[in-house]
């Protein structure tokens, strides 16, 4: 199966590769795995808690090319949205940007979960006050 | 889930008119090929729906079953029989090479009993999306904690020995890393075979609860020997380099 250039651009030159500090009120981490093809994906955020804008991001996939690329995109693209903004992208959008043929729809999925999970892991530490953080019993970031 | 086989209905043999078993391939009474009717593939074998299962009697059963069905023998035969011979020989096949592999065995007797493993993280996904909720992930977090740390390890030490000297300290650790991964596969299989006899005695009395709970345990199982297999690649890729 041929890769379309934008998934190989960004597996060549994977953006914001790395790690914050998991512990920090202001980072959120989100890591999730599809085990039908072993991938597992860490995402983390770091956001300003005043404005509630994603002001880094940080990813450490292993996967295949396209769950790089698609969790390469991901980071670029929370980078200066707000949380509520972020929670907007769809994997479907993943999907166009990279060209991904149908059988890796599932990276672009795992993408889209890692964005919702790395969200959810820094609500459930910053209870934002005025708005109710739905259900944080589900928003357990694994 | 229906676990023992329904109260079979009869069926009429359509060359002769005698009363067969349901799942009957042949009639009784005169030896005719019957119709295929769409069945699972223990049924198609005439066995219980059991995770254990004699494959070597499968086997011979298996044998004895594609000489019977072979097409050649109905060359003459009816335009019916030919197609119902065609269709059986494959189906045959199938459920053989399905039924005789324990992990694939596995895969299609929890999808019999309504679990899609392929399926289960885009389920997950689209219940998530649903509800507005973060996914709930198909594996427990700390087994995806573990595997992330497996995998950092296992780059590391990947990394290392790409950098020029193949040390026998990363080698060394590469190798255990092998042995761990080896053994935990091996550990997974007994597991599961522990998971089979505790489902197919409960399927004995009809004890659902004993099922699902085994049933739940074995999605577990494979989803961890899916991780485990791919580093168990990855390790042994970086080895042979």
């Amino acid at each position: 199966m041929a890769y379309s250039d934008k998934v190989i651009e960004h597996y060549n030159n994977p953006r914001n590769v790395g790690q914050m500090d998991k512990n920090s009120t202001e980072v959120g981490t989100g890591l999730v795995g599809a085990p039908e093809c072993g991938d597992v994906m860490r995402l983390q955020i770091k956001v300003n808690p005043e404005t509630r804008v994603i002001e880094d991001a940080k990813f450490k996939t292993f996967g295949c090319g396209s769950a790089i690329a698609s969790s390469s995109l991901a980071t670029e693209w929370v980078k200066g949205k707000t949380v509520d903004e972020a929670l907007e992208i769809k994997n479907t959008d993943i999907v166009k940007e990279l060209a991904l043929p149908p059988v890796k729809i599932h990276c672009s999925v795992l993408a889209e979960d890692a964005i919702r999970a790395a969200i959810g892991d820094w609500k459930k530490k910053n209870v934002v006050e005025g708005q109710a953080v739905s259900t944080p019993v589900a928003v357990a970031a694994n | 889930m229906a676990v023992v086989a329904e109260p079979s209905k009869k069926l009429v043999c359509w060359s002769c008119g005698s009363e067969n078993d349901a799942d009957a391939q042949f009639c009784a009474s005169c030896g005719k090929l019957q119709p295929y009717t769409p069945t699972d593939y223990f049924a198609f074998f005439g066995l219980p729906r059991r995770f254990q299962l004699d494959t070597a009697s499968l086997e011979r059963q298996f044998y004895r079953l594609s000489r019977k069905f072979h097409p050649d023998l109905y060359a003459r035969a009816s335009s019916e029989e030919q197609r119902w011979s065609l269709e059986k020989s494959s189906v045959l096949n199938d459920a053989w090479r399905t039924l005789r592999d324990p992990l694939a065995r596995t895969e299609y007797a929890l999808g019999l009993a309504g679990i899609r493993l392929e399926e289960q993280s885009r389920d997950a996904s689209d219940r998530a999306a649903e509800n507005g909720t973060a996914k709930q992930q198909v594996v427990p977090p700390d087994l995806l904690e573990e595997v992330f740390e497996l995998n950092m390890q296992l780059e590391e030490m990947r990394m290392a020995k790409a950098s020029g000297a193949d040390d026998p300290e990363t080698r060394g650790s590469l190798e255990a890393a092998k042995q761990n991964f080896d053994s935990q596969m091996k550990t997974s299989e007994q597991d599961l075979q522990r998971l089979w006899s505790e489902w197919d005695a409960a399927a004995e009395t009809d004890d659902g609860e004993t099922q699902q709970a085994a049933q739940q345990k074995m999605v577990d199982l494979l989803n961890r020997r899916s991780y485990i297999r791919n580093l168990l690649r990855d390790v042994e890729e970086a080895l042979k380099n």
